[in-house]
């Protein structure tokens, strides 16, 4: 039988029976698929330590009849280790790899795979504000499903002002000007560079964690409503 | 064509026990949740219930009381195939058979060849 080899995330595992597994994996170039880990399960599997969450992983595998194909061998290449080291990042994590789950098809393209890769790699790094990873993640998400809210002007069409406090809305996905807003030129020059840049480039601007706290919770209600996530 | 109504909330697990059940010769029906099952029921009456009764929203035990509820599928035998083992409930086998359930299943304990001889049972039995 033909074996295949390619780099995988593992998306999720479902214990099968008393020792196997089933585990959903994302790759760069074929998509979303299942692999069914034989005796992983079992204390001496060799298979049992390479498929854990929040790692790059190379697989080979048999293709199956059906949609499960067949683990044969998984070969650890990158566990995001600091991950677990901090619940709200572990949370994060969880949620990062839940939304692609939710958002794709089997039939996915490699931007996804390396989408979630990076949100690892820089999950892992704690000097990145965590509130800024899920907002470059969310903006990435929306980006690739057509969902990028107006950043180059307000709900009216006009320039940001430099001085304006603005609203969202949601239906729209774009700012308008209201004197009680809680957005001001800061949020959305922020959101500008999130949407373009990663978040490594973007840890030296000043008072990051506060306007990223405050943006979250908006990238939060506009996940929401448009992918209803 | 035997019509299986298979209702897991794990999406993995009901992707791999339908194809099997396909691959049989079955027709497979997969419903994540009780809501889902119930119209899909209503929608294209099933010979058999395959049900996980640890659901997301409802206990298993609830929606075979519904199930059971509509006077036309109470002949309809419901087999639970459950990651949840047997004993774990205070029901005795008569209970079990007053709920219409004609056989518990321990998921981690039952390969799909095994269900699948468990399955045509049930069917053998109803012929009787």
């Amino acid at each position: 039988m033909k074996q295949l080899v390619s780099s995988a995330i593992v998306l999720k595992r479902t214990n099968f029976g008393e020792a196997d597994r089933i585990i959903q994996v994302i790759t760069p170039d074929q998509g979303k698929m299942s692999l069914m880990a034989k005796g992983v399960r079992k204390v001496n599997s060799k298979l049992a330590g390479s498929i854990e969450l929040f790692s790059t992983i190379d697989v080979t595998y048999i293709p199956g009849r059906g949609s499960i194909n067949r683990l044969i061998t998984a070969r650890l290449k990158k566990h995001f280790s600091n991950i677990t080291k901090d619940f709200e990042r572990t949370n994060s994590g969880y949620d990062f790899i839940k939304i692609i789950n939710k958002v794709t098809e089997d039939e996915v393209d490699e931007q996804w795979f390396n989408l979630l890769e990076n949100a690892f790699k820089y999950l892992d790094s704690f000097s990145i504000d965590i509130n800024l990873i899920r907002i470059w993640y969310y903006l990435n998400i929306f980006e690739l499903t057509g969902h990028t809210p107006n950043l180059n002007s307000d709900r009216d069409g006009k320039r940001y002002s430099e001085e304006g406090r603005y609203g969202f809305d949601l239906d729209a996905m774009s700012f308008y000007v209201d004197d009680n807003g809680k957005y001001m030129a800061q949020h959305i020059k922020v959101l500008k560079l999130a949407n373009q840049f990663e978040p490594t480039k973007m840890t030296n601007i000043k008072d990051i964690s506060n306007i990223c706290e405050i943006l979250y919770s908006l990238i939060r209600d506009m996940s929401r409503v448009t992918l209803d996530i | 064509m035997k019509k299986i109504l298979l209702i897991e909330p794990d999406k993995t697990l009901s992707k791999v026990t339908s194809e099997y059940l396909v691959s049989k010769g079955m027709d497979v029906m997969i419903a994540e949740g009780a809501q889902e099952a119930v119209n899909l029921a209503d929608q294209n009456e099933p010979d058999l219930v395959i049900l996980e009764i640890q659901l997301k929203r409802h206990n298993g035990i609830d929606f075979i009381h519904e199930f059971r509820s509509y006077p036309e599928w109470h002949g309809i035998p419901i087999v639970i195939y459950s990651m949840i083992p047997k004993k774990e409930f205070t029901f005795d086998n008569n209970a079990w058979m007053e709920l219409g359930v004609s056989k518990y299943l321990y998921k981690p304990k039952v390969k799909l060849n095994e269900l699948f001889n468990e399955l045509n049972e049930v069917f053998s039995e109803i012929k009787i």
